[in-house]
């Protein structure tokens, strides 16, 4: 099960972080912006009163040309650091006044302006009409610089950070706690389904109690669970009586395949005492009456002898495979190349007079019983040699090569062959595919071959075709 | 019509106030200026209610004996009012004849007989202007004066309660207060 990335837990928080920012800084913005406009509009009404009441004071002032008392009028703006510039302008729209008294050309605008306000970069000014009984006497100008409102807007930007800052801090510390509600019951269904998966232990339950969905998760998580464990403790239940079954038929198996394996070893050895009767009186027959006996006599004598030794070899093949079955296996380093040699010495004496040639590659040394092994390198090379008989330049050849963690053992000859289609008959018991007529042999030695190579753990199989000859493995485990 | 003749009326504001144009100790268009001035009393100065009893009453303002002005007074408060009452422009030769006035001026060429003219306008709601300081301190009400090249106003606040006419605090500001206890100094 992978470690998550992130935590539910921190989404959460995430998300409830964004939203509540981002809803905090929006109304922050409105704010500012809404006292902002506010603030303007105030500010312009209270510039424009100011100078109402300066216009009524100069009234005078201007009606009796008095420009002296006009600048004393305007003077008076001098407790207000924050205007910057005023005037008076007279009937004609000339300059009448000006504050400060000594102000500069350009300070103020040479010509009145438009009655109303106007925003500028730093500044708002104000014009309106001087008029004393109904008739219009002069126009006064005013000049505030901004500073009331930056101040104002400062001050709106502070306390919006604090608010937000301070909100922020309470939304993070509201969301870490509600996050809990939402966030454990989830991790302790995460922690119960890693027990799970981890342990393979479905007797666990989460037991999260909610009202939300991840409650009806975590009782369906449940069930789930309950179901699994009780399936498993079926299949478990259901393996259990298999494998005793499975136990039970095998020992009755093997108990029968070693009843039956006691009966032909002792059948086996029991019909030899009256075959070497039979063969021992036709012999003593033939010593002292075979001259007496008419020709149709003498052939019958010599058949009977022949199938006496041939049920003889039979019987001592089937022993020899009973007890390959039954004998325990002595395991030892086999040097393959040495064994084989001796066994094609020996095979010598059966080829004399044919023309056979042997082809030994490098063979390795194994693990296994030196006896078993023997005989099925006698098997092997003696039906190579056997079913080369009628080929006039005989090839037999021997290999091995290293496989997929075996080692793989190969005899090819040159001789009849056989019809693939009848491979899997090969191995068997009494199997033969070339009539006893052709080639002599009671059908056992291959038997024999798969059975001792099986006892070592590998497989024997064959390749071949009529008249292409034929390759015999066999397989042994490194 | 009344554009016009505020426009030129304006004009010659403008040429007054042009600080070039004031030559000397003596000002130029000074008429035209005391003109003005007359009629601007006419709105810093409140006159008891029996002086102009109906909203139509129209508002006198006098000259008595030798008229300074020519047309420039007739022309400023052509079709003004003040309050409601409409403006107009009398011309007297004697004093008797003035009693209706709100305002009246008093020529210099009237200065011979100051004294009885003063006395005929006493306790009655006139406001007296003349031509001096001396005027105001001498019981009349206002006073021109001409100083450093601007026309300027002495009042004699004794004389107007006594005349029971209320000149606003904005002409006094603008306005050399004088009276009878300072003729000696």
């Amino acid at each position: 099960m992978r470690t998550p990335r992130t935590t539910i837990g921190r989404k959460l928080v995430t998300a409830m972080m964004l939203t509540s920012t981002a809803v905090l800084v929006l109304a922050g913005v409105v704010f500012v912006a809404h006292d902002f406009a506010i603030s303007r509009r105030a500010m312009v009404q209270a510039l424009v009163t100011r100078a109402h009441i300066l216009a009524a004071n100069s009234t005078a002032a201007l009606a009796f040309q008095n420009p002296d008392d006009a600048t004393q009028v305007l003077h008076a703006l001098g407790t207000d650091p924050t205007m910057t510039a005023a005037a008076l302008y007279d009937g004609q729209g000339q300059p009448f006044a000006t504050y400060p008294a000594s102000a500069k050309p350009g300070t103020v605008p040479a010509r009145p302006m438009a009655t109303g306000y106007r925003f500028e970069r730093s500044r708002l000014a104000v014009s309106e009409p001087i008029v004393e009984e109904g008739r219009r006497l002069g126009t006064i100008y005013l000049e505030s610089d901004l500073r009331v409102l930056d101040q104002r807007l400062k001050a709106d930007a502070i306390v919006v950070l604090i608010a937000v800052f301070g909100s922020i801090t309470l939304a993070f510390a509201l969301a870490s706690w509600l996050q809990r509600g939402i966030a454990h019951p989830i991790l302790a269904l995460a922690e119960v389904a890693r027990t799970v998966s981890e342990g393979k232990d479905y007797s666990v339950r989460s037991r999260a109690v909610g009202d939300d969905e991840v409650g009806v998760l975590s009782e369906a998580f449940d069930q789930m669970l309950g179901e699994i464990q009780r399936r498993e403790s079926e299949i478990r239940l259901l393996n259990a009586d298999l494998e005793r079954r499975v136990n039970e038929r095998t020992a009755e198996l093997e108990a029968s395949n070693k009843e039956l394996e006691a009966f032909s070893y002792s059948v086996s050895h029991d019909l030899r005492a009256p075959l070497r009767h039979i063969d021992g009186f036709v012999e003593l027959l033939t010593k002292h009456a075979f001259a007496s006996l008419d020709e149709k006599a003498q052939g019958h004598l010599t058949k009977i002898s022949a199938a006496a030794k041939q049920m003889g070899a039979l019987i001592d093949d089937l022993l020899a495979f009973s007890r390959v079955g039954r004998t325990e296996m002595r395991k030892t380093s086999v040097n393959l190349a040495s064994m084989t040699a001796d066994v094609i010495q020996e095979l010598r004496d059966d080829a004399k007079g044919r023309l056979v040639e042997w082809k030994v590659e490098e063979l390795p040394t194994v693990q296994g019983d030196p006896s078993m092994l023997r005989l099925v390198l006698v098997n092997l090379l003696a039906n190579a040699l056997k079913y080369s008989g009628p080929t006039k330049e005989a090839r037999i050849e021997v290999g091995a090569r290293a496989q997929n963690g075996e080692i793989v053992v190969s005899v090819r000859d040159n001789g009849v062959g056989f019809d693939p289609a009848y491979a899997h008959k090969l191995f068997g018991v009494f199997q033969r595919l070339h009539a006893s007529k052709e080639f002599e042999g009671t059908g056992i030695g291959l038997a024999n071959v798969r059975r001792i190579v099986n006892r070592h753990g590998g497989r024997t199989w064959a390749e071949g075709a009529i008249q292409q000859g034929a390759t015999f493995y066999f397989s042994l485990p490194r | 019509m009344v554009l016009a003749r505020r426009a030129s009326c304006l004009a010659l504001l403008l040429l007054l106030a042009a600080a070039p144009s004031w030559a000397g100790a003596k000002l130029t268009h000074e008429y035209d200026l005391k003109a003005t001035f007359l009629f601007h009393f006419a709105q810093f100065v409140q006159w008891p209610p029996e002086a102009l009893p109906e909203k139509n009453t129209p508002l006198t303002i006098g000259i008595l004996g030798e008229d300074p002005f020519g047309k420039s007074l007739d022309e400023i408060v052509a079709n003004e009012s003040v309050g409601g009452h409409k403006l107009r422009v009398r011309r007297f030769q004697r004093v008797s004849q003035a009693d209706s006035c709100h305002i009246l001026f008093i020529s210099s060429s009237e200065m011979g007989r100051m004294g009885e003219v003063l006395s005929h306008v006493n306790r009655r709601s006139i406001l007296t202007v003349g031509e001096t300081k001396d005027f105001a301190q001498r019981s009349g009400i206002i006073g021109f004066i001409v100083a450093e090249k601007r026309l300027r106003l002495a009042v004699n606040l004794a004389a107007a309660n006594a005349a029971r006419l209320t000149i606003s605090s904005k002409l006094l500001r603008q306005s050399e207060i004088v009276g009878p206890v300072r003729v000696q100094e």
